[in-house]
């Protein structure tokens, strides 16, 4: 089982959240899984960690349709952050608009964070691919 | 006896010269020496002939004759003179009889006729011009002797009543030629005043010649006194018919032109270099608030059109004028005086003469200002379509998205109760499948009333006082508001009408009121302020808060439609104001939103009055 210092979820809807938790809590040793529940308290929650320098995590499962700040506006955001580490942002999203999946690629040219788009719902088999590979 | 003759031959007055039987001459006046230039030579004992060039037969013949004792005639000679002049001159023979009676020779008596001759032969080539003339301008001559009563007519004006040669008119007969009405009255009343009054005419006149042909004529005529005393009348006769249908196709031609630019629809109009109009069609007499072309002319566009309007056309004559170049197709916004627009589409084109010197334009206007409020008319449906259309897509995708977003939670949580031992994890992991059940039954609930609102158009729209339906919805938030500690601050007075549907006011005002408590400021207890203004078309509710404010460049677009999630949890609002966005526009209202981050935020809901 692969360990990771800290995942984070930012999802508006208790049992995609719920879900995440539960497959990662079966696939990964992780102690710090951080959940926000849209994009404007996670850009703040991330903020404050890489300013406190605390442990950045390693993994990102964003949705995109939050309130507030949504996940692009997020990730607009969130790749301005300087940081050396190498983040893997796994969108994940209910939507399968071609559009999305365009601006997905836009921002993984972007930024040197992986950014992969994968749709709704989520399996384990997925999760345990995106944690293996981070 | 002999020199005493020829002395007194010699003297005769005119000249003479007497020849015997063989022709020889015998005597000869001093007259005849100088007319035919014979001071040097001896004529005596010289034959008469060889003295000419040639002499005609017929005068060798009458000289013959005379010596058998015939007189004869005169008759007429030509030869040249010395310097090769042409002459004539005019002969008398007579028979020279001495005391006996016998025919000794010949008297020759000859006159120098050559002024006389060129006189008449310059007549003769008068005369000849003069009947060519007459004919080539067909003018024909007449003339009736009263004491006689005989009318005479000439070759040519018996050639226009075309009747033969041989043709003999009388009065009465000539005045029948006349069209029978307005032409014969004229020209008998014509005659008449001639004849008693000694007035002269010149009438146009038609006549139907004796071929039945119809004729334009021009007939003069005036009367002849002789000694103070009316004897007849003289006239011409002028066929003028080329004339008058060339006249009249050039009046026809004149007036077809004129008939279609009339017609067209289309502003036509010439102006000089100064762009006052010397030629205008009704469209732009009409246009120009005239009634006769004449009003118009001479005047320019600034005598009509309001001033902003008129400068510019004039700018526009100017550069046309000045470069000579056409202008071609120019949408224009016109303004009259009196504060009517219209859009015309105008060409200009330079008027050039022949030296090239420009001398004005031409103008042609065509009124597209129909054309141009259907243009206006099609581009606001466009633009109601293309708002429709992205509503529609915004909808499909919103229900894609919310049902795709259900099913996936359905899946997973169902694969995660397969493969689940633990009992207290299974009944957790059920009652988060009910929780899914019913938002999935929410958000299917959610959807119908967008599509309601939506479809459903015949919902009446009524007065409603605004403030009852505020007292409801204080009510129905009545918990919301304690809990929060917000307060409501009502400045609507209680006279205070809009138009709107119930059902929909209440759902708005639900909406906004909840969105305001719900985004309220952490340092601050909510307030939220409503008001309403009027103007011409709406009814203005401005909803204010002091909560946390958006940014709009930011979030604007997506404030009304931007979480596309209709998830029941805390924070989400996307399909409150999703709906409530629809109602005011199925009312044919908008919203106007200002806010600033930190200090609260203004909605402006717009109802619509006039629809």
């Amino acid at each position: 089982m692969k360990e990771f210092n800290a995942i984070c979820i930012i999802d508006d809807d208790p049992i995609t959240v719920f879900g995440i938790k539960k497959m990662l809590s079966i696939v990964t040793k992780c102690d710090n899984i951080i959940t926000y529940y849209n994009g404007k308290l996670a850009i703040d929650g991330l903020r404050e960690i890489v300013n406190n320098n605390e442990d950045i995590p390693d993994i990102i499962f964003l949705d995109i349709n939050m309130p507030i700040m949504d996940g692009w506006q997020f990730l607009e955001e969130f790749i301005a952050i300087p940081m050396k580490k190498k983040i893997r942002i796994n969108i994940v999203t209910s939507s399968i608009d071609p559009l999305d999946i365009k601006k997905a690629e836009m921002y993984k040219s972007m930024s040197h964070h992986t950014v992969v788009f994968n749709n709704k719902p989520i399996t384990r088999s997925v999760i345990e691919e995106i944690t293996n590979a981070a | 006896m002999i020199s005493t003759q020829n002395y007194l031959i010699k003297q005769l007055p005119k000249a003479t010269v007497f020849i015997n039987t063989k022709f020889e001459v015998i005597h000869v006046s001093d007259k005849w020496i100088n007319y035919f230039d014979y001071s040097n030579i001896d004529l005596i004992g010289k034959n008469i002939f060889e003295l000419f060039d040639s002499v005609s037969k017929e005068w060798h013949q009458v000289i013959e004759d005379c010596l058998l004792g015939k007189s004869s005639d005169s008759g007429i000679e030509m030869h040249f003179d010395s310097e090769g002049k042409k002459k004539w001159f005019e002969w008398v023979n007579i028979p020279w009889y001495d005391e006996y009676e016998n025919i000794i020779g010949v008297i020759v008596q000859t006159e120098d006729i050559t002024k006389k001759v060129l006189t008449e032969l310059r007549f003769n080539k008068m005369e000849a011009l003069l009947t060519e003339k007459l004919e080539i301008a067909k003018i024909g001559n007449w003339e009736y002797d009263a004491i006689t009563d005989t009318l005479i007519w000439s070759k040519m004006t018996k050639m226009i009543h075309e009747v033969p040669m041989d043709y003999v008119p009388d009065v009465e007969t000539a005045i029948n030629f006349y069209k029978e009405g307005y032409d014969r009255n004229v020209l008998s009343m014509a005659m008449f005043n001639a004849s008693n009054h000694g007035t002269s005419w010149k009438n146009k006149l038609q006549l139907i010649t004796a071929k039945g042909k119809t004729v334009w004529v021009i007939a003069a005529g005036k009367p002849i006194f002789t000694d103070g005393k009316y004897t007849g009348l003289i006239g011409t006769f002028q066929d003028i018919t080329e004339q008058v249908q060339t006249e009249i196709k050039t009046i026809e031609r004149k007036n077809l032109l004129r008939a279609l630019i009339d017609n067209l629809p289309l502003n036509v109009y010439i102006k000089d270099l100064e762009s006052k109009k010397i030629l205008v069609n009704k469209a732009e007499i009409e246009f120009s608030g005239f009634e006769k072309e004449e009003d118009l002319i001479g005047k320019d566009d600034f005598d009509f059109l309001d001033e902003s309007s008129a400068k510019m056309c004039r700018e526009e004559d100017v550069s046309v004028m000045k470069s000579l170049k056409p202008l071609l197709d120019k949408e224009d916004v016109i303004i009259r005086k009196d504060g009517k627009s219209s859009t015309f589409l105008t060409s200009k084109i330079p008027l050039i003469e022949e030296g090239g010197n420009v001398t004005g334009l031409i103008g042609f206007s065509l009124d597209i200002s129909n054309l141009k409020q259907k243009e206006e008319e099609l581009r606001n449906l466009i633009n109601v379509t293309s708002l429709q259309n992205k509503k529609l897509i915004d909808f499909a995708h919103i229900i894609s998205h919310n049902l795709r977003s259900h099913t996936a939670n359905f899946s997973m949580l169902l694969e995660f109760l397969v493969n689940e031992k633990k009992e207290k994890e299974k009944k957790k992991i059920i009652s988060m499948l009910v929780k899914a059940s019913d938002n999935l039954l929410e958000t299917l609930g959610n959807l119908n009333d967008v599509i309601t609102i939506n479809t459903n158009t015949t919902l009446k729209k009524k007065s409603i006082r605004m403030n009852d339906k505020i007292d409801i919805v204080n009510t129905k938030l009545k918990t919301l508001l304690k809990n929060n500690k917000a307060k409501i601050k009502n400045k609507v007075s209680n006279n205070d009408y809009i138009t709107a549907v119930p059902s929909y006011l209440e759902s708005i005002l639900m909406n906004f009121i909840t969105n305001a408590v719900k985004y309220k400021h952490a340092d601050r207890d909510p307030i939220i302020t409503l008001s309403l203004t009027k103007n011409n078309d709406y009814s203005i509710l401005s909803i204010a808060d002091n909560g946390i404010g958006i940014d709009l460049k930011k979030y604007g677009d997506k404030l009304f439609g931007m979480y596309k999630t209709f998830h029941n949890n805390a924070d989400a609002k996307g399909i409150g104001l999703y709906i409530t966005k629809n109602q005011i526009e199925a009312m044919s209202g908008k919203i106007i939103t200002s806010s600033e981050v930190g200090k609260g935020t203004i909605f402006n809901i717009y109802f619509n009055e006039r629809i």
